[in-house]
């Protein structure tokens, strides 16, 4: 188990260092460059000695080295955008509104779902499996910024119960959070659905009940723990997915998330802070695949305990 | 009073547009102590029954009887707790595939251990203590390890063993065994068959057995029930069954167990045999993690295997599931690219002849599977399918192809309005006659039928077997029978091939095998086969699987003189009679 745990961390770290490459790579392939004749006018002599100031005169592997070297150390350069504070500074600053609101859209979504896919796999072909039906098929299709649109509509416009947009004050964030919440709300209720309804019809439930278990304790120890399994690979990717903010959410709240330098920092060719945002993003995904390999594999004894006699 | 008394029993099942009955007025009654057996082929309603009887049909289903009783309760008034008492408790249920009735994520400890709590105040520890017991009771020898064991790290048979101790947990008054051998190999099959009937006698159960196998049948039960199409055809003593049966559906069920022998007719003027496997063997690497360090390795799936297939004959590969006699059947057709070793069709060995060089030797060479159902393509109408390899072959206008599929719709015995159909709207028998319908059409001379008969029921079996007789007598076919079910063999095949992990034991003409097998493992698998006749219901001695391995020994030593050797080697004992044994002076 250990030494399954060790493989996975070593296969991640490797993912991360390949995807790091191809970012690196990608950046100084888009023509163009932050000192280039329209945007920055100075003479040639200046030009060179600035870019022998970065180190960008030198080969590509030692910048990317040099790069990855200041990473390790938290090291990620100043933003174009605000050169008053540092990369990591200004992605501590602006994160903080992304996660408490897309986080907490997740944590509350993702519950919901998931007991609104059980109960609508336990009453199948009932009123309750139409809903929850029905509750999924909009959360995945219509897109966030309709529903922002709408949310803010019905409960700012037409019923006056909550502020349209803005932070820091709580009461604000209760509609970015409803927004967040309908995706995970969504895939939990059809994914737990299936899960659940998968299990029931396995041979052993039937087993179980001809042994005489009460039904709460076959849906609740059995089917539960059985159905777990697929749908702790989702989780943390997907919480990765919504708490690094989302453009329109934030653009349609107007809340001072990591989601709208995503936009301005390519715009503005503010090449530190995309590069930190796009490795930050990838090293999120990395430990959230690490983390539910780990859980999938605590989970299931086929994986813990490893193979037949 | 009886323990279970059905009367009137009707079961049907709500449908898009109406309900369809499973089940029709059924009545029968099991005392006390007493051993019933439910025979029928697959929907006739015989798992439904006892399903009733447990209520533990799905919500669809809609249950009604003049009487349904367990153990003084009205099953269909029974409340929440009356249910949890008669389930585990009055009776308890043993299924037919223990890989798949075991919850994967919890140990057997805990599963057994669990249906105890569940019944009676007592505390995990006694629990397991008792669980424990229970497996010792059931002859698994390392109980308390496998008490913490996983079901995937049980074998099958092991599994079912496991299954038979949790069911006994509560001390039921009667067993509930739905095809309990059903999916275990047959040596396995009769130690499982002897242990049930072991633990009856020790727990005093009544027994309600519900199988297909007329076999299992007349080894286990005192008194029959044969439905058919969800009712009864007709009850009574065993030996009654299996020697007066008045119903046709029980004459026909017997007929198939007593099928007729009859060599088929070989071509002693051909010269090369139609298939010949020479040395043919085949491995895998396996890679297997032991911490950081990965373990390179190689297993033996066949071992240099030598098998004859003269023209116009039916030889068997037989042996249990993990032999490799499925594999060596693959790789006679090429589907499964040897390791070593020669394929001689008509003496041309094939063995390393590239994709186009072989597509002539394809027309030759076709295959039928176990499982028609994934054998053929559900988007493709039955004429489209057993047309194809006309098609593939380029043989004849669109017309003509169309043509002699319709004639050999026909030739195995299906109607020309099916022309149009698709697969799943056949039977499992129909669509076997479709695959040999594929198989035939380009006339090969040797078919290679893997299991073609495992997924079917008796009496379908039983026609599937004359097809093919009929067809290989008519068409001068060669077949390659690969078979795990001995009484299948008997009746279809000149000679027998047994197969054990990977290696050929045992080779000799069908008659003289069952008569004179030599190798102990050819042995086990005759001893293993149920008797047909409930009068010669053997007395055997109640061995567990531990104790049968250490008394069999592995290897025959026979006495030629020439060229002793420490290693077994196929030894000739008497013509075409072959046998794997240790040769000493």
């Amino acid at each position: 188990m250990l030494a399954h745990i060790l493989r996975r961390i070593l296969s991640v770290a490797f993912t991360f260092i390949v995807v790091s490459i191809i970012i690196f790579l990608m950046m100084h392939s888009v023509p163009g460059g932050p000192f280039d004749a329209n945007d920055m006018p100075v003479s040639e002599a200046v030009r060179a000695r600035m870019m022998a100031q970065w180190g960008l005169d030198q080969p590509l592997h030692v910048q990317y080295l040099n790069y990855m070297w200041g990473v390790l150390h938290l090291d990620f350069g100043v933003p174009f955008q605000s050169p008053g504070e540092t990369v990591v500074q200004l992605i501590s600053r602006a994160w903080v509104p992304s996660l408490i609101l897309g986080g907490s859209g997740v944590l509350i979504g993702a519950p919901l779902g998931i007991l609104l896919g059980m109960a609508a796999a336990l009453n199948r072909n009932s009123w309750i499996d139409y809903v929850a039906s029905t509750v999924a098929t909009l959360g995945l299709t219509i897109p966030v910024f309709v529903t922002s649109m709408l949310l803010i509509l019905i409960f700012a416009v037409w019923l006056n119960w909550l502020p349209a947009s803005g932070w820091p004050q709580p009461n604000r964030w209760i509609l970015p959070i409803a927004c967040y919440a309908a995706i995970p709300l969504a895939t939990y209720a059809r994914y737990t659905r299936s899960a659940v309804l998968d299990t029931l019809n396995r041979p052993f439930v039937t087993v179980l009940r001809a042994k005489g278990l009460s039904e709460r304790r076959i849906i609740f120890q059995h089917v539960m723990r059985n159905s777990a399994i697929p749908l702790v690979t989702v989780f943390l990717p997907m919480f990765i997915g919504t708490a690094t903010g989302s453009i329109f959410v934030e653009a349609m709240f107007r809340v001072p998330g990591l989601g709208a330098y995503f936009v301005s920092s390519i715009e503005v060719r503010d090449y530190t802070l995309q590069m930190a945002l796009m490795l930050l993003i990838t090293f999120m995904y990395c430990l959230a695949y690490l983390l539910s390999d780990i859980a999938y594999a605590l989970l299931n004894p086929r994986i813990r305990v490893g193979g037949a006699e | 009073m009886p323990l279970v008394e059905i009367e009137g029993l009707r079961v049907s099942f709500r449908q898009y547009g109406g309900t369809v009955d499973a089940v029709r007025h059924v009545s029968f009654s099991v005392n006390e102590g007493e051993s019933v057996g439910i025979v029928g082929e697959s929907g006739s309603g015989k798992s439904v029954s006892c399903a009733a009887l447990l209520r533990l049909l799905p919500a669809t289903a809609e249950v009604a009887a003049t009487k349904l009783r367990l153990d003084g309760v009205d099953v269909l008034k029974a409340n929440k707790e009356d249910l949890a008492r008669l389930r585990g408790r009055s009776a308890a249920m043993i299924f037919q595939d223990p890989m798949t009735a075991f919850d994967p994520v919890f140990t057997i400890g805990h599963q057994i251990a669990e249906t105890i709590e569940a019944h009676r105040k007592i505390g995990k520890r006694e629990a397991l203590a008792e669980a424990e017991q229970l497996l010792l009771r059931v002859e698994i020898k390392n109980a308390a390890d496998v008490l913490g064991y996983y079901p995937h790290q049980l074998s099958g048979g092991m599994l079912q063993r496991a299954m038979i101790a949790m069911a006994l947990s509560c001390r039921p008054k009667i067993l509930i065994a739905d095809e309990p051998t059903t999916a275990l190999d047959v040596t396995i099959q009769a130690q499982i068959l002897q242990l049930i009937k072991k633990v009856q006698a020790e727990f005093g159960m009544a027994l309600i057995m519900i199988t297909h196998d007329l076999g299992v049948i007349a080894e286990t039960v005192d008194r029959v029930v044969v439905m058919y199409g969800g009712e009864i055809m007709e009850e009574g003593p065993v030996t009654d069954i299996f020697e007066a049966p008045k119903h046709t559906y029980t004459k026909a069920l017997l007929a198939s167990l007593h099928s007729r022998f009859e060599p088929s007719k070989g071509d002693p003027d051909a010269v090369a045999p139609a298939l010949e496997l020479r040395g043919l063997a085949k491995s895998y690497h396996t890679r297997r993690r032991s911490g950081f360090r990965v373990i390179q390795g190689e297993f033996q799936a066949v071992q240099a295997v030598d098998v004859v297939l003269p023209r116009n004959r039916i030889v068997a590969i037989v042996g249990e599931s993990g032999s490799g006699k499925t594999t060596t059947g693959l790789m006679a057709m090429r589907l499964t690219e040897p390791s070593k070793g020669q394929i001689l069709v008509d003496g041309t060995d094939i063995s390393a002849l590239d994709a186009a060089a072989l597509i002539p030797f394809r027309k030759r060479m076709q295959i039928v599977f176990q499982d028609s159902y994934s054998a053929l393509d559900p988007m493709m109408t039955l004429t489209q399918i057993i047309a194809e390899p006309l098609h593939i072959h380029g043989m004849g206008t669109q017309r003509e192809q169309r043509e002699k599929a319709l004639k050999w719709l026909e030739r195995v015995g299906l109607n020309r309005s099916f022309a149009g159909r698709y697969p799943h709207e056949l039977s499992g028998g129909q669509r076997q006659r479709v695959a040999i319908a594929r198989a035939l059409i380009l006339e090969p001379t040797v078919l290679v039928a893997d299991e073609p008969t495992s997924a079917l029921d008796v009496t379908v079996k039983a026609q599937i077997i004359n097809l093919l007789k009929d067809l290989q007598a008519e068409l001068g076919l060669s077949i390659l029978f690969i078979s795990h079910d001995l009484s299948t063999v008997k009746s279809l095949t000149d000679s027998v091939v047994v197969m054990y992990r990977g290696r050929v034991v045992e080779e000799a003409p069908t008659e003289r095998l069952f008569a004179d097998p030599r190798h102990p493992y050819t042995r086990a698998l005759l001893d293993a086969i149920p008797a047909t006749n409930p009068r010669e219901k053997r007395l055997r001695t109640f061995l567990s699987s531990e104790e049968i391995g250490a008394r069999t020994p592995r290897y025959t030593v026979i006495q030629t003189g020439s060229a002793p050797s420490a290693h077994p080697q196929l030894v000739t004992v008497a013509p075409g009679h072959r046998v794997e044994a240790i040769v000493t002076t």
